[in-house]
């Protein structure tokens, strides 16, 4: 049953992000600032610390099929979410089998990944020509307040879901060993 | 699994070439999306107003108390124009009658009229995350006879056209992302003079207005003046309110007189909207339909 949850969460935090900008008060919007939410990926990155294992790739499998959820909903280039949340869980993934998991190795590695994700979608929107953003403007107006914003949100989601997570994941591949 | 962690670099570069294989067939001209994103776009639309009612429902709120404090205010400003108001009713219904007749007495049809429209309303379901594409999803799609390129207004004025339509959801281009080639062909109303024609090229970011281009020379327009679509371009209707001029310059080579339109309608809170179905069949739409038959 715990298998179904993570795909659930993923559908609803996808939902979510629709309705996000009317929960931004509407200072922010004329201070020119741009919040962009990344909340699915801060819920693949809890996964891939605290749901797959060294050798399962779960997370990856998921951030390539929502990511490609998120272009095809939400933008109408397909293909560029889909490889950056792929391609920076992935480097997670890699990541996490080097350190020890906890709280800071977390936090670090979502404000680590939320800015490559970002910069590199910048990077391929300027590239195909959709944004013509300068690289200094992008840094004060995008990445830094979408940056925080974001790591607000991984507070919540780390501290309502982490243990869920850990239990979902013994359930899981316990299960599979016996 | 185990393919991902052996082939790392081969895995990548496959992951490249999908990516700008994907962004190569969504860049092109597409006119219809596939039935997989329709899909898509139907099934998480659905989910999206499941969960924006509740949401919009408390936003709602919060701002009602906002507006309790200015209620007298405002009534009294609201009694004033709603005798204006009964006054100008009389007149334009005298003028529709004498309308009615003379087109009568020239034997126009109504569905030759470029004003005429149907109107399909809708709800604001979700706006995407990614603000870079300013686009928006409302809650009506084919099955209620929304097309693509349709214009979208609220009751203050336009506020982009339809991108794409899948079965129950479709796509809203907002004006704030309209470029070269979405151009709306515009009236500018003048005083006693004909109307001052142009197109609108797109948005300027910097200075948060629509570029408008006049197609002649047309002398000092003062500021304040209201910008319509003129019905030309053979996709929208005429008479839509698109917004009002904010400043007249010349374009960088000196040689055209462009201005700079404030668009009327707020483009951040929405959430009630009426798509645009104009009467009149244009000569596209005519060959494509003897196709199908």
């Amino acid at each position: 049953m715990s298998r179904l949850f993570l795909p659930l969460f993923l559908l609803l935090l996808l939902v979510l992000e629709g309705v996000a900008l009317d929960f931004i008060p509407s200072q922010i919007i004329e201070n020119d600032w741009i919040l962009v939410a990344h909340w699915l990926f801060i819920f693949l990155v809890l996964m891939t610390l605290f749901y797959d294992l060294e050798h399962t790739y779960y997370s990856v499998l998921f951030a390539i099929i929502f990511g490609l959820m998120v272009d095809i909903v939400y933008t109408n280039v397909i293909g560029v979410y889909m490889f950056m949340y792929g391609f920076t869980i992935y480097f997670v993934h890699g990541m996490s089998k080097m350190l020890h998991t906890n709280f800071f190795v977390a936090f670090l590695l979502s404000a680590v990944g939320i800015s490559v994700v970002d910069f590199g979608i910048y990077l391929i929107y300027s590239f195909i020509g959709i944004s013509q953003m300068d690289s200094s403007v992008y840094f004060t107006n995008r990445l830094l307040p979408s940056l925080v914003a974001n790591l607000i949100f991984f507070l919540i989601l780390y501290v309502s879901l982490k243990k869920k997570m850990v239990k979902w994941s013994k359930e899981r591949f316990d299960i599979k060993k016996s | 699994m185990s393919f991902f962690r052996r082939k790392r670099l081969f895995t990548i570069l496959i992951g490249f070439i999908i990516l700008v294989g994907l962004i190569g067939f969504s860049l092109r001209d597409r006119d219809e999306l596939s039935s997989v994103e329709q899909f898509l776009q139907d099934v998480v639309g659905w989910m999206q107003q499941a969960v924006h009612t509740p949401v919009e429902y408390t936003t709602n709120i919060i701002s009602n108390i906002n507006d309790v404090k200015n209620v007298y205010q405002e009534n009294q400003i609201l009694k004033e124009q709603l005798a204006r108001y009964q006054r100008n009713l009389y007149e334009v219904q005298e003028l529709r009658k004498e309308n009615q007749e003379l087109m009568s007495i020239l034997d126009k049809a109504q569905s030759d009229d470029i004003t005429a429209f149907k109107s399909i309303h809708a709800t604001i379901s979700a706006r995407s995350p990614e603000q870079w594409f300013k686009q928006v999803t409302i809650n009506k799609g084919k099955q209620d006879g929304v097309q693509s390129n349709m214009a979208v207004i609220t009751g203050e004025g336009m506020i982009g056209k339809v991108q794409s339509a899948s079965q129950f959801t479709s796509t809203v281009l907002l004006l704030n992302g309209f470029d070269r080639s979405n151009r709306i062909s515009v009236n500018v109303n003048l005083e006693g003079e004909e109307d001052a024609s142009g197109f609108i090229l797109g948005y300027d970011q910097d200075r948060e207005a629509l570029l408008l281009e006049f197609t002649d020379y047309e002398g000092e327009i003062p500021e304040g003046e209201f910008v319509f679509s003129s019905g030309l371009g053979g996709v929208f209707p005429k008479g839509l309110e698109i917004g009002a001029i904010q400043e007249m310059t010349t374009d960088q080579y000196g040689l055209t007189q462009v201005a700079y339109v404030k668009p009327s309608a707020d483009l951040y809170n929405l959430n009630h909207v009426i798509v645009i179905d104009r009467n009149v069949i244009t000569s596209d739409e005519e060959t494509v339909e003897e196709e199908v038959e």
